[in-house]
């Protein structure tokens, strides 16, 4: 039985192989960490990288976990939405511990709040953030640059 | 034997001083890919007597290569004030000088001077290593000259520079 055929067994949604060694596998929210486990099983030993992105005009997060199998030299994108209104996910740092920093990244930069990861919410890179996550489409850079920085005087006369 | 005065002690002062620069180089961005071609045998910044070194109690110049996150600039400001005076401070490419290409960054300062006195940029995107070595001469030529006093403007302003760094940092 190959790789994509035993991917097929898990309990998922949809699975597209976009070209060859990169399968895609969407999936919900509720089943990501059993279908996260049935990938590990399989032979995907790699948590190479997670992370999210604000799909705002579905007014959804989009969360990835590229996975890779060494054996096969397969790539896997495991991907889920959760709603952006107060999102909430579950730690998968038993099955992957690289997963442990991802989340708490993640909650710092999207706001994404992880159950089970006793670190998630603690500072990690930004140091005394007040404003929205700065990961976000509606946080505004340039407006959040001009309330705190100042630019040089191009005439070169500054104060 | 006549006795010297102040002013005569310091001029030549500044002129041994000139000649060995001790160089702490804080490297946060992509600056510090010049610096190995400046040290080494091509382009030699020791034949001038400048030298990289690694504390900073023993430095004479802080060079800043690269843009400053507020999260470097906590390190730099503690860094800064460790050194002994005399010491100057060299900011290294565009960034340091308006922001460069971090313009529009939410964690990148766009004026290194606000926060610490900076005695000479070297501008540049990068800068060549002979731009380097000019600006270090040119360094040499104001602290001969006596005009390189970054470390007495910030103990002068030194209310002025320590609302700008709280407002960023807190």
């Amino acid at each position: 039985m190959n790789i994509l055929d035993r991917i097929k067994q898990l309990n998922i949604t949809k699975v597209n192989v976009q070209r060859e060694n990169r399968i895609f596998v969407d999936t919900e929210k509720d089943k990501l960490i059993s279908v996260l486990y049935g990938m590990k099983l399989i032979g995907f030993n790699q948590l190479s990288i997670m992370s999210a992105v604000d799909r705002i005009k579905d007014n959804e997060f989009e969360l990835f976990y590229v996975l890779y199998n060494y054996k096969e030299k397969v790539n896997a994108i495991v991907r889920t939405r959760i709603p952006r209104d107060n999102p909430v996910i579950e730690t998968a740092d038993k099955i992957y511990p690289p997963a442990h920093t991802y989340e708490r990244e993640l909650t710092e930069m999207f706001g994404i709040s992880v159950s089970g990861n006793p670190d998630s919410g603690k500072p990690f890179i930004l140091e005394n953030w007040k404003d929205k996550p700065p990961m976000r489409k509606d946080f505004d850079s340039v407006e959040y640059v001009d309330k705190h920085f100042v630019f040089r005087n191009p005439e070169g006369k500054n104060e | 034997m006549e006795k010297m005065t102040e002013q005569q002690f310091r001029t030549i002062g500044n002129m041994l001083r000139k000649r060995s620069l001790w160089m702490l180089h804080y490297c946060t961005g992509c600056g510090s890919m010049e610096l190995p071609a400046v040290g080494t045998s091509r382009y030699d910044m020791e034949r001038f007597g400048v030298v990289p070194y690694i504390t900073p109690r023993q430095a004479d110049i802080l060079l800043v290569t690269g843009y400053v996150n507020t999260k470097t600039l906590r390190r730099i400001v503690t860094v800064y004030e460790q050194m002994l005076d005399p010491k100057y401070v060299v900011g290294f490419g565009s960034c340091p000088i308006n922001g460069g290409v971090y313009w529009d960054s939410y964690a990148v300062i766009k004026q290194l001077d606000r926060y610490i006195p900076v005695d000479l940029y070297i501008a540049g995107c990068m800068p060549r290593p002979e731009a380097i070595i000019t600006g270090f001469m040119h360094l040499m030529e104001l602290i001969d000259k006596g005009k390189a006093t970054g470390y007495k403007r910030y103990k002068e302003n030194l209310e002025y520079y320590k609302e700008n760094q709280r407002k960023v940092l807190e």
